[in-house]
C-alpha cells in the first residue's frame, strides 16, 4: 500500500464490486493494468460511463484516468442519489449499471429516483425483470423495502435498445443481520416471458414449453406473458423467459434465457427452465447471482453475527470475499452447512457485521 | 448518607396519643378477610387506578438497546474522579483502593484497576483540573464521582464538567460532599446540605444520589463511608451510551516507547517513535484495519494488536482454591503507571520489579565501588563514540587538534551487530540475559531468573524497548506455544491433521501480526518449520489440501484457508478439487509455471464482467433426462421426506406438522431404508416432537407469554443475536476469532502504534489520560459537517461567523472556523453574522465527518484563566457533505440615467454586458419601493441595460438588485494537541484578529474613509413662491392665496382708557389683597415644609449610618473567613505536596 487508506488492483476484473467497496468504505481504490496487454488497451465505453454514472451519484467523488486509460483512481465522495438520469451505452445492458448501484442506493443521502436507458436484456447480465423480481427482494431481506421498486417503463432488446427502466430505492440508516440458514422446500414458480417487436405469440409458446418440464413439480406455477408494444417496446426485436422459484423461507432463485437467431422459443424456454431446475439443485438460501450482494450486505450489518447459507462461492465471490477484506478488514467464516452430510455442498457463511451506519443521510 | 442508628421508638405514656391508643385497645379487632379493603369503592377511580398503574408501567420502559459489551468477562467499569482542585479526589481514590486491596498508595498515577467482586472489577481515575482531560474523561468514564467541596459550593469546572458530559452522553454521576467537617455549626451544615443538593439535582435529574464524607483520618476518609460508597458502586447498573456502543476504545493504563534507542539518539529524539498501548478494549469490538484517535495527539495507524494475559483477572472457582489464607489480604490491583504491583505483563516477557541494589532511590542498601558503576552504565545517555567525539583527547600533548571521530564507523558499528542495534543499547549482560530466554525460554525456572528488571523500577530516563515479537497471542500461553514448539519439531512427519491445523493458524498469525523485517523472528520461524518456509506457501496448503481431497470427498475443503489466506486465483480455488481428484499428486515443484500460463486462458471467461451464471450445454443437458427431473422432487413442497434424505422435516406450519409425522411414519414403514438413514430420522422425528410438545407447553401453560408486546419481543431479539453472537464463534481458536470478529470488550491487549509523534513520549504526564478512541471507517474522511447549534446561555458572548471555535465532536477535539446559518423559508440556508440570542442556528464546518446525532460542545478557548463560562455552545451533528449550500445576501444597487415613461436605462449596476445577460429577467426595485425586472443589456455604456417598472421612476432613486451569494467554510482544522505539549494546559490555537493584534501590539489599520466625522448639511433655502398677480386674478377664491401682513397699528382695545368706579377700584383692591394674602400664606408653608424636611433627611442620615456599620462589620466577618480558609489551604498545600501544586 503506498499510503494510507488506497487500496490497489490491478486489472479489469471486478471492476464494479472493488469501486461499490470503494464507494461504501470511503477508501481510495487505484486499479492499474487494465487491459494493458490488449489489443485494444484500457477502460471500455461501458466501464467509463459506469465511472460517469458514480461520479453523477456522489459529491465530491474524485475519478482520475490515466492517458491511455489503463489506471483508475478514485477518491470517493458522498452518495448523494436524488433524481437522475443517465444513457447506458448499448455495449451492456442496464444491468451492468444497475448492480452496483443496488448496493449503493440504501446508503445514499436523499432516496434514489434514476431513470436508466438502453438495454434492458442481454445475455450477460441480470435482466431488468429479474432485478425487480429477485435482486430487489434481496433486499427486503436486510430491512430495506418501502418505496423500493424497479418500473419497467420501456423494453429495449439488443443490438439497438432503446429501453427504460426507473429505479427508486429508499434510504436506510442501518441494514438488518441476517440470519438465513433455513433454504426452504420451492413453494412457488413465477415467471415474465416477454417480446417485443415479435409475434406476441412468442411469449405464449415459451409459456407453453416452459410449463412442459416444470408442473410435474408444483401446482403454483404462473408465467407471465408480458407484451410490449409500440413506442414502449424499443428499437429491436427480441424475447426472453425469465423465471423464479421461491421456497417456504422464501429463498429465491433464478434463471433466464433470451432469445439467439435461428433458434425456436420453445427452445428458449426449455433452456431458461432448465437453467431454473439446475439452480434449484444447487440449493442453498441465495442464488449464484446474488451471492455478492448478500454477502455485502452481511458485511455492512450491525455489529452482530450474520449467518446465510448458500452452494459454493463462484469466482466473483471468492473475489469478492477478498476484496472486502482489504477494504472492510472484515472476514467470513466459512464452514461446511452440514457436516455429518457428505452429499451436502452448502456453505454456511458467517461474518460480524462492520456495524456501517449511513453516514450520509440527513438527520432531520 | 447518613449512617448513625437510629433512635428507637418511645411510645407515649400520656397525653392524647396515649388517650388515643387506650382507646383504640378497647375495640375488637375484625378478623377474616375484609373484602371492602380490597374492593373499589367507586367504578371511576378503580378506572383511574387501572390506567395510572399502565402509564406507571410505562416508565420503566427505555428504548431497547444492544449492549455490546459481553456480561462473561466484561472491562472493568471506569470510575472517573472528578473536582476542583484541594477538593480530595486523591483521598478518595486511596480510601476507595484501600477498601478493595488493603493496600495504601502513597502515590497514584494514572488508572489504577482492582477487582471488587465476582463480576467486576474497577478502574479508577483522576481526573485533573485541565479542560482537555475533563473532555476526554468524560468521553470514558461508566461512572463519575464528582467532588464538591461542602464548605464552598459548586464552582465553575463542576458546571463545565456536567455540561460537557450532557453532550457526549451522559454517564452515571455520584455527587460527594466533602469538607463538611469545616462547617461547625449544625445548621449551617444542615442548610448547606440542603441547598447543594438542590442544585444539584436539578443539574443532573431529581433523586441524584449524594453522599457526604465527614472529615479526613489518617489521609483516608472514615471507613464507613467509603464502604457505603463502594457498596453503591459495587451494585450500580450501567445502560449502554450510544456512542460508545458503536466505537471501540480502550483507556491506556500502559504506555511504552518502542523506537529503536539509536534511530533516537541518531534524530536527537525527534523521530516519530513506535509506541504500545496497554489496556482493556471497550465497547466494540476492536479491529485491525481501521485508525484510532487518540484526543490531544491526533489519529494514528494500528500496527499490530496483541491479546495479553488479563493483568487483573476476576476471580473464577480455580483461583478461588488455590488462594491461600495468607494471601487473602493481597488482593489484585493494577496500576502500572503508579508503578504498584512489581509484576508487569508483556507480549512475551513478564518483568519483576525487584528492588535490588543496582535500582534507584534505593539509598538504604549500601552501594559498593560496583554498584555504582553499573548504576553509572544505566544512565549512559551517549555511545562511546559520542562521548570520544565530544572529549578532547590529544594523542600527544603537543598536537594542536584533538582525536575525531569519522561519521562512517558509525555505520559499520551498527551494521556489525544487528541484533544490538535493534534490541537496545544498554549494558551487555542484560541482552543476554535477554538472549537467553529467546533460546531456552521452554524452562520456567530459567526465565524466572532471568527475566530482566522491570524498566520502570530502574529510574531510567528512557523507557527500555522490546521490539523482539513472538507470533503468539497472549502471555498466559507462551507454555503452551512453547510446546507446541518443541514437538512441531519431531512431529513434521506425521502431518495428522490436528499438527496441520496449528501450524496453519500459527502462519495466519505470522502473517497479520508479524513485522516484515524482523530477521530474528524469521529465523526462529526457520527453525521449526523448515519445510514450509522453503516452499511458498500456496504450495503449503496445496498439499495438505491434496491430501485431504485424496482421502475424503470434497467437503474437507477449507475455504477459509483458500479463500483468505492461499494465492491461488478464483478459478484456481473452485477448480482445485477437480485437479486434486483427476492429476492426484502429481504436480511437482516446478508447478508454478504451468500455473501462471493457466491465467491468461481463463482470463478469455473472466473477460466479461458479468454476473449472470454461464451456463454450459452439458450441464443444461442432463436435465433433459427424466431420471434427473425426479431426483429433485424432494426440493418442492409437493415432493416427500424421503426424496430429499433427512432434511424432510425443516418446513410446515404448525397445523400441518401432526399429518407430517404421520405421513413420515408411513414412509418409514414403507421404504426399507439403510439402518442409518432410519436413525437420523428417528432423531429428527424426535426432534420435531419435543419442538411440538415445547409449543403446546407455551399455549397450554402460559397463553400470556406467546403473545409478546413489542418491548419483550424487541428485548428477547437482542438477547437471541446476541446468544448467536457468542456461539458462532465459540469452536475457532483465539486468533482466527480476532481476524473474524476483532478483539472483544473485556480482552487487555498491546496496541502498536506507528508514527506517533516524539513529543508524547518526551512529554509523557501520567496525570493526563490517554484514551485510544477507535474509528469508524467514515470518520477518518473529511468533510463539511453540518451541526444544529445553540450558544450557551451561560456563555456571555454571542458567536461570530468565522471566529474559530474549539470542538468536542467525537473522540476528537479540534479547532475550525464554522458559519454560522439559517433556513431561511426552507429555500435557502442564508448566512448569519453572529448566532441567535435564545435559539438554534445551524453552523457548518470543515473537519472530520462525525456520524449525523453525534452531539458535541464547543469551547472559544479552554485555557484555565478564561474568565467566565468557557462552555460557548453545545448541539448535535446533522448533515455530512462534500460542499456546503450557504448564501449570503448581495445588493447590487445602479442609477437610472434616462426614464421613460415605466421604462429606465440604469447603469452602475454591473460591468459588462454579460453580467447583465446572466441577470436578465431579475427582480429589481427602487428605494421608495417600484418593483421591476432587468430587460436587456445595452450596448452602449457597458453594464447598462434596459429595466421596466411598475410606475414610472424618479432620478434621483437608487435601484437595487437583491442577489444570493454562496460561501463556503475555510478548510480549517487544526486538532488540539495537548497530549504533546510539556505544559498541557497551555494549548493555544488560532487566534482572532484582534487578540493577535493586541498580543503583537499592532494597532487596528484606520482607514481614513471609515472614520466618524461630522456630518455637515448645508442649510437648505426655499425661495418664496410667487404667484403671478395675474393669475392669482384668474384663480377661484377658494384658491387664491391668503396673504395678511402683521397688524401694525394698535388695536381699540389696546389704545382706549379705563376708568374705574370707585365700586369698581374698591373690588380690585380687595381682590389683590386677598392675593397677596395667600401668597404669603403659601410662602410660610412651604418655608415650613422644608423645615421639617431637613429634620426628617437627617433622622434618615443617622439610620443609614447605624446600617452601614453593620454592613461593614459583617463584611470584615467575611473576610476573616476567607482569610482563615485561605491560610487553611495554603498549610494543607504544604502538607499535599506536589499534586496540589501542579493542578
Amino acid at each position: 500500500m503506498a499510503q494510507a487508506g488506497l487500496v490497489q488492483y490491478s486489472g479489469h476484473q471486478h471492476l464494479r464490486l472493488r469501486l461499490v467497496l470503494s464507494l461504501l468504505s470511503g477508501k481510495a481504490v487505484r486499479i492499474d493494468k487494465i487491459r494493458s496487454e490488449d489489443k485494444n488497451p484500457g477502460l471500455r465505453d461501458f466501464e467509463i460511463s459506469l465511472l460517469r454514472l458514480l461520479e453523477k451519484i456522489t459529491n465530491g467523488t474524485i475519478i482520475e484516468i490515466s492517458v491511455t486509460g489503463t489506471a483508475v483512481l478514485l477518491k470517493p465522495g458522498i452518495i448523494s442519489g436524488g433524481p437522475l438520469t443517465h444513457d447506458c451505452p448499448l455495449s451492456r445492458s442496464i444491468g451492468y449499471f444497475l448492480e452496483p448501484l443496488v448496493a449503493l442506493a440504501p446508503f445514499a443521502k436523499k432516496p434514489f429516483q434514476l431513470t436508466l436507458r438502453g438495454i434492458t436484456t442481454d445475455e450477460h447480465d441480470l435482466s431488468v425483470d429479474l432485478f425487480r423480481t429477485v435482486t430487489l427482494p434481496h433486499l427486503q431481506l436486510f430491512g430495506i423495502s418501502d418505496g423500493l421498486e424497479l418500473r419497467i417503463k420501456k423494453r429495449g432488446a439488443p443490438p439497438a435498445g432503446g429501453g427504460e427502466v426507473q429505479f427508486l430505492c429508499p434510504i436506510v440508516k442501518q441494514v438488518k443481520t441476517l440470519n438465513f440458514v433455513e433454504p426452504g422446500k420451492i413453494k412457488r414458480i413465477r415467471g415474465v416471458a416477454h417480446a417485443v417487436r415479435v409475434n406476441p405469440q412468442f411469449s405464449n409458446r415459451m409459456i407453453e414449453a416452459s410449463r412442459s418440464v416444470l408442473n410435474r413439480y408444483i401446482p403454483d406455477i404462473y408465467l407471465y406473458s408480458d407484451v410490449y408494444k409500440g413506442e414502449e417496446s424499443g428499437k429491436s426485436p427480441g424475447y426472453a423467459l425469465s423465471l423464479l422459484a421461491e421456497s417456504t423461507t422464501s429463498a429465491l432463485h433464478c434463471s433466464e434465457a433470451i432469445s439467439q437467431p435461428g433458434v425456436a422459443p420453445e427452445d428458449i424456454a426449455l433452456q431458461a427452465t432448465r437453467a431454473l431446475l439446475a439452480e434449484i439443485d444447487q440449493g442453498g438460501c441465495v442464488d449464484r447471482q446474488h451471492q455478492t450482494l448478500v454477502l455485502l450486505m452481511m458485511v455492512l450489518g450491525s455489529e452482530d453475527v450474520g449467518r446465510c447459507r448458500m452452494g459454493e462461492p463462484t469466482p466473483r465471490t471468492i473475489q469478492f470475499l477478498r476484496d472486502v477484506r482489504s477494504f472492510f478488514g472484515t472476514s467470513f467464516k466459512i464452514v461446511a452447512a452440514e457436516p455429518m452430510d457428505k452429499e451436502c455442498s452448502h456453505l454456511l457463511y458467517s461474518c460480524y457485521g462492520v456495524g456501517y451506519v449511513n453516514s450520509n443521510r440527513t438527520l432531520a | 448518607m447518613d449512617d448513625r442508628p437510629h433512635k428507637a421508638h418511645r411510645p407515649a405514656h400520656s397525653g392524647a396519643k396515649a388517650e388515643k391508643k387506650d382507646k383504640g385497645k378497647g375495640k375488637e379487632k375484625q378478623h377474616g378477610f375484609n373484602e371492602k379493603a380490597f374492593a373499589p369503592k367507586s367504578g371511576r377511580r378503580a378506572d383511574r387506578q387501572g390506567r395510572r398503574n399502565v402509564e406507571r408501567d410505562q416508565t420503566r420502559l427505555h428504548v431497547p438497546l444492544v449492549n455490546r459489551t459481553p456480561d462473561s468477562e466484561p472491562p472493568p467499569v471506569i470510575i472517573a474522579i472528578v473536582g476542583p482542585p484541594g477538593v480530595g479526589k486523591t483521598t478518595l481514590l486511596k480510601s476507595l483502593v484501600r477498601r478493595y486491596t488493603k493496600q495504601t498508595l502513597n502515590e497514584v498515577k494514572g488508572p489504577v484497576t482492582v477487582v471488587s467482586g465476582k463480576k467486576r472489577r474497577l478502574t479508577f481515575i483522576e481526573c485533573n483540573n485541565d479542560l482537555n482531560s475533563m473532555i476526554d474523561i468524560g468521553k470514558i468514564a461508566d461512572l463519575v464521582l464528582l467532588m464538591i467541596d461542602g464548605s464552598f459550593g459548586f464552582e465553575m469546572e463542576t458546571f463545565e464538567f456536567l455540561n460537557v458530559l450532557q453532550s457526549h452522553g451522559f454517564p452515571k454521576v455520584i455527587g460527594i460532599l466533602t469538607h463538611l467537617d469545616l462547617i461547625k455549626k449544625a445548621a449551617t451544615l444542615k442548610d448547606t446540605k440542603k441547598a447543594l443538593k438542590k442544585r444539584f439535582w436539578t443539574e443532573i435529574y431529581q433523586g441524584a444520589k449524594l453522599f457526604y464524607l465527614s472529615g479526613v483520618l489518617n489521609g483516608r476518609y472514615p471507613d464507613t463511608e467509603i464502604m457505603n460508597l463502594s457498596r453503591f458502586v459495587s451494585v450500580m447498573k450501567f445502560r449502554p451510551l450510544v456512542f460508545r456502543n458503536a466505537h471501540p476504545y480502550l483507556l491506556a493504563d500502559r504506555i511504552e516507547d518502542l523506537t529503536p534507542r539509536e534511530e533516537v539518539r541518531l534524530s536527537k529524539g525527534k523521530c516519530d517513535r513506535t509506541v504500545t498501548v496497554y489496556g482493556y478494549v471497550r465497547g466494540t469490538n476492536l479491529r485491525m484495519g481501521s485508525k484510532v484517535h487518540i484526543p490531544g495527539v491526533g489519529d494514528l495507524d494500528m500496527k499490530s494488536v496483541t491479546i495479553l494475559g488479563d493483568p487483573c483477572p476476576l476471580p473464577d472457582a480455580d483461583s478461588e482454591k488455590r488462594r491461600k489464607l495468607s494471601e487473602k489480604k493481597k488482593l489484585l490491583i493494577h496500576a502500572p503507571m503508579s508503578d504498584i504491583g512489581g509484576v508487569m505483563y508483556d507480549k512475551d516477557a513478564v518483568w519483576i520489579n525487584v528492588p535490588g541494589s543496582f535500582t534507584r532511590g534505593n539509598a538504604d542498601v549500601p552501594q559498593g565501588e560496583g554498584e555504582q558503576m553499573v548504576m553509572d552504565l544505566q544512565d549512559a545517555g551517549a555511545t562511546l563514540e559520542d562521548g570520544v567525539a565530544q572529549s578532547h583527547i590529544r594523542l600527544f600533548g603537543s598536537s594542536s587538534k584533538h582525536l575525531t571521530v569519522q561519521a562512517p564507523a558509525d555505520d559499520s558499528g551498527s551494521d556489525e551487530d544487528g541484533d544490538l542495534d535493534r534490541d537496545d543499547d544498554e549494558s551487555g549482560d542484560e541482552a543476554e540475559d535477554e538472549s537467553g530466554i529467546d533460546s531456552d525460554d521452554a524452562s520456567e525456572d530459567d526465565a524466572d531468573e532471568d527475566t530482566a528488571p522491570h524498566p520502570h523500577s530502574t529510574g531510567r530516563s528512557s523507557r527500555r524497548d522490546v521490539t523482539r515479537t513472538l507470533p503468539i497471542a497472549s502471555t498466559s500461553k507462551i507454555q503452551r506455544a512453547d510446546v507446541e514448539y518443541a514437538e512441531s519439531d519431531s512431529d513434521l512427519g506425521d502431518d495428522d491433521e490436528d499438527g496441520d491445523m496449528g501450524r496453519r493458524f500459527r502462519m495466519e498469525d505470522g502473517d497479520a501480526l508479524d513485522i516484515p523485517s524482523d530477521d530474528d523472528e524469521m529465523d526462529e520461524g526457520m527453525e521449526d518449520g523448515e519445510e514450509e518456509e522453503n516452499a511458498p506457501r500456496w504450495k503449503v496448503n496445496l498439499a495438505a489440501k491434496a491430501q485431504a481431497a485424496s482421502s475424503t470427498s470434497r467437503r474437507q475443503k477449507d475455504w477459509m484457508k483458500l479463500i483468505y489466506s492461499s494465492e491461488l486465483t478464483p478459478e484456481e480455488v473452485l477448480r482445485g478439487k477437480e485437479e486434486n481428484l483427476t492429476e492426484a499428486d502429481g504436480e511437482d515443484d516446478d508447478d508454478e509455471f504451468f500455473r501462471f500460463k493457466k491465467v491468461p486462458r481463463n482470463e478469455v471467461d473472466a473477460e466479461v464482467d458479468c454476473s449472470k451464471h454461464a451456463w454450459k450445454e452439458e450441464d443444461l443437458k442432463q436435465w433433459e433426462e427424466d431420471e434427473m427431473l425426479e431426483s429433485i422432487r424432494g426440493l418442492f413442497i409437493t415432493g416427500t421426506a424421503a426424496e430429499n434424505g433427512g432434511e424432510g422435516y425443516e418446513d410446515g406450519d404448525a397445523g400441518g406438522d401432526f399429518e407430517d409425522l404421520e405421513a413420515g411414519g408411513d414412509d418409514q414403514a414403507q421404504i426399507s431404508e439403510p439402518f442409518k438413514a432410519e436413525s437420523t430420522r428417528a432423531t429428527a422425528l424426535a426432534k420435531k416432537k419435543e419442538e411440538l410438545k415445547r409449543k403446546f407447553d407455551e399455549q397450554y401453560d402460559d397463553p400470556e407469554s406467546s403473545k409478546a408486546d413489542f418491548y419483550t419481543e424487541k428485548k428477547d431479539e437482542i438477547s437471541r443475536q446476541l446468544q448467536l453472537n457468542i456461539e458462532e464463534f465459540k469452536d475457532v481458536s483465539l486468533e482466527a476469532r480476532a481476524l473474524v470478529e476483532g478483539y472483544r470488550p473485556g480482552t487487555y491487549v498491546r496496541i502498536e502504534l506507528v508514527d506517533v509523534p516524539c513529543e508524547m513520549i518526551e512529554h509523557f504526564d501520567p496525570a493526563y489520560p490517554i484514551i485510544v478512541g477507535g474509528l469508524l471507517p467514515a470518520e477518518e474522511r473529511f468533510g463539511y459537517v453540518q451541526v444544529r447549534i445553540k450558544r450557551h446561555r451561560w456563555y456571555v458572548k454571542t458567536l461570530k461567523t468565522n471566529d474559530p471555535l474549539i470542538f468536542s465532536l467525537g473522540w476528537r477535539r479540534f479547532q475550525s472556523v464554522p458559519i454560522y446559518s439559517l433556513d431561511d423559508h426552507s429555500i435557502r440556508m442564508r448566512m448569519l453574522k453572529y448566532t441567535p440570542e435564545h435559539m438554534h442556528c445551524y453552523a457548518t464546518f470543515y473537519g472530520p465527518v462525525s456520524l449525523p446525532n453525534t452531539g458535541f460542545c464547543a469551547f472559544n478557548s479552554l485555557a484555565a484563566d478564561t474568565p467566565g463560562f468557557r462552555v460557548s455552545a453545545t448541539g448535535v451533528v446533522l448533515d455530512i457533505d462534500r460542499s456546503a449550500k450557504i448564501v449570503k445576501k448581495i445588493k447590487l444597487t445602479g442609477v437610472p440615467y434616462k426614464i421613460f415613461k415605466n421604462t429606465a436605462f440604469v447603469r452602475d449596476m454591473f460591468s459588462t454586458a454579460l453580467e447583465v445577460a446572466k441577470f436578465e429577467g431579475a427582480n429589481i426595485r427602487t428605494v421608495s419601493g417600484i418593483r421591476g425586472q432587468v430587460k436587456k443589456g445595452l450596448s452602449k455604456p457597458d453594464g447598462a441595460f434596459r429595466a421596466t417598472f411598475e410606475d414610472k421612476v424618479l432620478k434621483s432613486d437608487i435601484i437595487f438588485l437583491r442577489a444570493w451569494y454562496s460561501i463556503q467554510p475555510r478548510k480549517f482544522y487544526n486538532p488540539v494537541t495537548s497530549l504533546l505539549l510539556s505544559d498541557k494546559s497551555k494549548w493555544t490555537g488560532m487566534r482572532l484578529t484582534g487578540q493577535v493584534r493586541r498580543d503583537e501590539g499592532i494597532k487596528t489599520p484606520l482607514n481614513v474613509n471609515s472614520t466618524y466625522k461630522r456630518i455637515e448639511r448645508p442649510q437648505r433655502r426655499f425661495n418664496p413662491l410667487i404667484i403671478p398677480k395675474k393669475l392669482q386674478a384668474a384663480l377661484p377664491y377658494a384658491s387664491k392665496p391668503r396673504v395678511m401682513k402683521p397688524q401694525r397699528q394698535q388695536t381699540y382695545l389696546q389704545k382706549r382708557a379705563v376708568v374705574m368706579e370707585p365700586e369698581e377700584r374698591k373690588a380690585v383692591a380687595l381682590l389683590q389683597q386677598i392675593r397677596a394674602l395667600r401668597k404669603d400664606q403659601v410662602a410660610r408653608r412651604k418655608e415650613k415644609k422644608s423645615e421639617k424636611n431637613a429634620v426628617h433627611k437627617k433622622k434618615v442620615e443617622k439610620e443609614e449610618e447605624r446600617k452601614n456599620d453593620k454592613v461593614k462589620e459583617r463584611k470584615k466577618e467575611v473576610m476573616r473567613a476567607t482569610g482563615r480558609k485561605s491560610k487553611r489551604e495554603a498549610e494543607a498545600e504544604e502538607g499535599r505536596g506536589a499534586k496540589r501544586r501542579k493542578t
